[in-house]
């Protein structure tokens, strides 16, 4: 078949029906915008997943009357180890300050003494560190005398890494959802176009168009819907997020330390050429009825 | 697939409906179509066509006739492969195409102009693109494109019009839209189903004038009409269908009296009632 009539004769058709067209790529932008938005969402989760995951922490607790040597000494095995970056001793009236400083008590609790805090040691874990690494020093750390326990924080990691899993399945859900929208919005408006344009293919098929020949510009304009769409969700969404970024970089960068990121330039590529392809399925679908004739 | 000479000529071959097939040397000393006991049903026991044997030489132009329901259109489209034959072949060619596949009819109707009493063009398309139709299907370069649709609608009469939007036309100029896209591409045989069906007895006759030009070239003409005047006013072959049985008369309806007195086989009550029904 050759391309250059196929596309002469979808953009004819697109012409023909511009009005209905319109109405479908915005349909379908609002679609894709749903989407693009839940992988947008699921970028900035993942980072600061990623940030919090690299930013190994280990507290150290030290029992009540820990003689200075023994502190020393795990200070000592700990300075050896190469993961571990930095080593502060927080003592109970530091501690008790850090408690008051970082949180709204109320006037009992602002009043507890120093000793209810006990001494601590935190380690700074270099990035990157795998979980398994963590536990082993744990395990090793734990044998010290001077040592009380230790908190790894991994319990609250496994439950981000558990948060982001499942919104992950809620954005693949969504990606779904809309692709089935997607596929059933091009469908009918091609099913729309084709119905209005029987007359021009059956003088098609009456002088000798094969399906392929008859099909080619429906399914370019199923693909130009989908595309479109797909382009203008992006464009959208792209400015929506210069617009915010200012306010929402001050949040996350409060909260977990990281700056908002948009979409990978793949994952936006994917997007479109699977606008383009979800909307030529679409095409092809509505199709198969009035080509059997 | 057709295929151009050097002159940008369509180079037609005969033997093959499917893409890049060679074509028959003999096919062009056989008739160009045959049908042979050839039955249509659409209902059981009820046949719309019965038996029908008919052949039609290269360059014949043949009326096809009787009263509304006699089964004319559907000979009509039997032969562009609309319907398929319940028994009997018919031999377009030398070639089944009652044993078409499906994706073989394309290749079938790239080789036929078919014309039809209620136009089938495009309205919102301008007369160039719907003449031009049949010759983009053949994927012919743009250059020959408009040559050949400018010669086919000069030959219909409308030279210079093609950038007119076509449902600006009227009937009869429809028509000759209609009529210059089933010979743009110089196919081998015309089917005009009822072509002057919705026209006025002045255009009519215009419209017959124009497809017995198009014989003249050699194109085979199959024309289907029950307008008797049209039947009188032009002495060509003439095949009756009634009741879907078809009768002859070689010499056209004006000598079917002489002709019968030679013939054994024309039913003469057929053709009597045949001119009966439709003068009436």
């Amino acid at each position: 078949m050759d391309l250059k009539t196929t596309f002469a004769r979808a953009k004819r058709g697109i012409k023909e029906d511009v009005r209905l067209y319109v109405v479908a790529v915005w349909t379908l932008t609002v679609a894709f915008l749903f989407l693009a938005a839940s992988l947008l969402a699921m970028a900035n989760l993942s980072q600061i997943a990623d940030r919090w995951g690299q930013s190994g922490r280990l507290t150290i607790y030290l029992r009540d009357g820990a003689r200075p040597s023994d502190v020393e000494q795990l200070r000592m095995a700990l300075e050896a180890l190469p993961e571990v970056r930095e080593i502060e001793q927080v003592s109970p009236s530091t501690a008790r300050e850090q408690f008051l400083d970082g949180s709204s008590v109320s006037g009992e609790l602002a009043a507890l003494p120093p000793d209810v805090f006990p001494s601590s040691l935190d380690v700074t874990i270099a990035p990157g560190t795998p979980a398994a690494r963590l536990t082993s020093i744990t395990e090793r750390i734990a044998r010290f005398g001077a040592v009380e326990g230790a908190e790894t924080y991994r319990s609250w990691f496994d439950r981000v890494d558990a948060l982001l899993a499942a919104a992950g399945v809620a954005a693949g859900i969504v990606a779904l959802l809309v692709a089935i929208c997607v596929i059933a919005v091009v469908a009918n408006t091609i099913r729309l176009a084709v119905a209005g344009r029987r007359d021009e293919i059956e003088v098609l098929k009456l002088c000798g168009a094969t399906d392929g020949f008859v099909r080619g510009p429906f399914l370019v304009e199923g693909a130009a819907q989908g595309l479109a769409a797909s382009v203008f969700a992006t464009m959208i969404l792209a400015i929506a997020f210069v617009v915010l970024r200012a306010p929402v970089d001050t949040v996350l960068g409060t909260l977990a330390g990281v700056s908002a990121v948009f979409l990978h330039p793949l994952v936006v590529v994917a997007l479109l050429v699977g606008g383009a392809a979800i909307g030529a399925l679409g095409s092809a679908l509505s199709l198969g009825r009035y080509l059997a004739t | 697939m057709a295929r151009r000479s050097a002159s940008g000529n369509l180079v037609r071959p005969f033997s093959f409906f499917r893409s890049g097939q060679r074509a028959d040397a003999a096919a062009s000393n056989r008739p160009i179509l045959v049908l042979e006991n050839v039955y249509k049903f659409f209902r059981p026991d009820v046949p719309v066509l019965r038996d029908i044997n008919l052949e039609v030489e290269r360059g014949e132009f043949v009326f096809i006739t009787g009263p509304s329901g006699a089964g004319k259109s559907t000979l009509i489209q039997l032969v562009y492969r609309k319907h398929t034959p319940d028994e009997g072949q018919i031999l377009f060619c030398g070639r089944d195409i009652a044993r078409l596949t499906r994706a073989s009819i394309p290749f079938l109707r790239r080789n036929l102009g078919i014309v039809f009493q209620d136009f089938k063009v495009v309205p919102h398309w301008s007369v160039f693109d719907n003449v031009a139709v049949p010759l983009e299907i053949l994927e012919m370069p743009p250059r020959i494109v408009r040559s050949r649709v400018a010669e086919a609608l000069e030959r219909v009469g409308l030279a210079g019009r093609g950038d007119d939007r076509t449902s600006g036309l009227s009937g009869g100029e429809q028509q000759r839209v209609a009529v210059a896209r089933a010979i743009v591409t110089e196919p081998a045989l015309v089917l005009a189903d009822e072509p002057t069906g919705n026209l006025d007895p002045h255009l009519a006759l215009d419209i017959l004038t124009l497809f017995e030009e198009i014989n003249a070239t050699g194109v085979t003409v199959l024309f289907a009409t029950h307008d008797h005047s049209l039947l009188e006013a032009r002495p060509h072959r003439l095949v009756m269908l009634d009741e879907g049985q078809l009768i002859e008369a070689r010499q056209g309806l004006r000598g079917w009296g002489a002709e019968i007195g030679s013939d054994v086989d024309v039913d003469v009550a057929a053709l009597d009632d045949m001119r009966v029904t439709m003068a009436g």
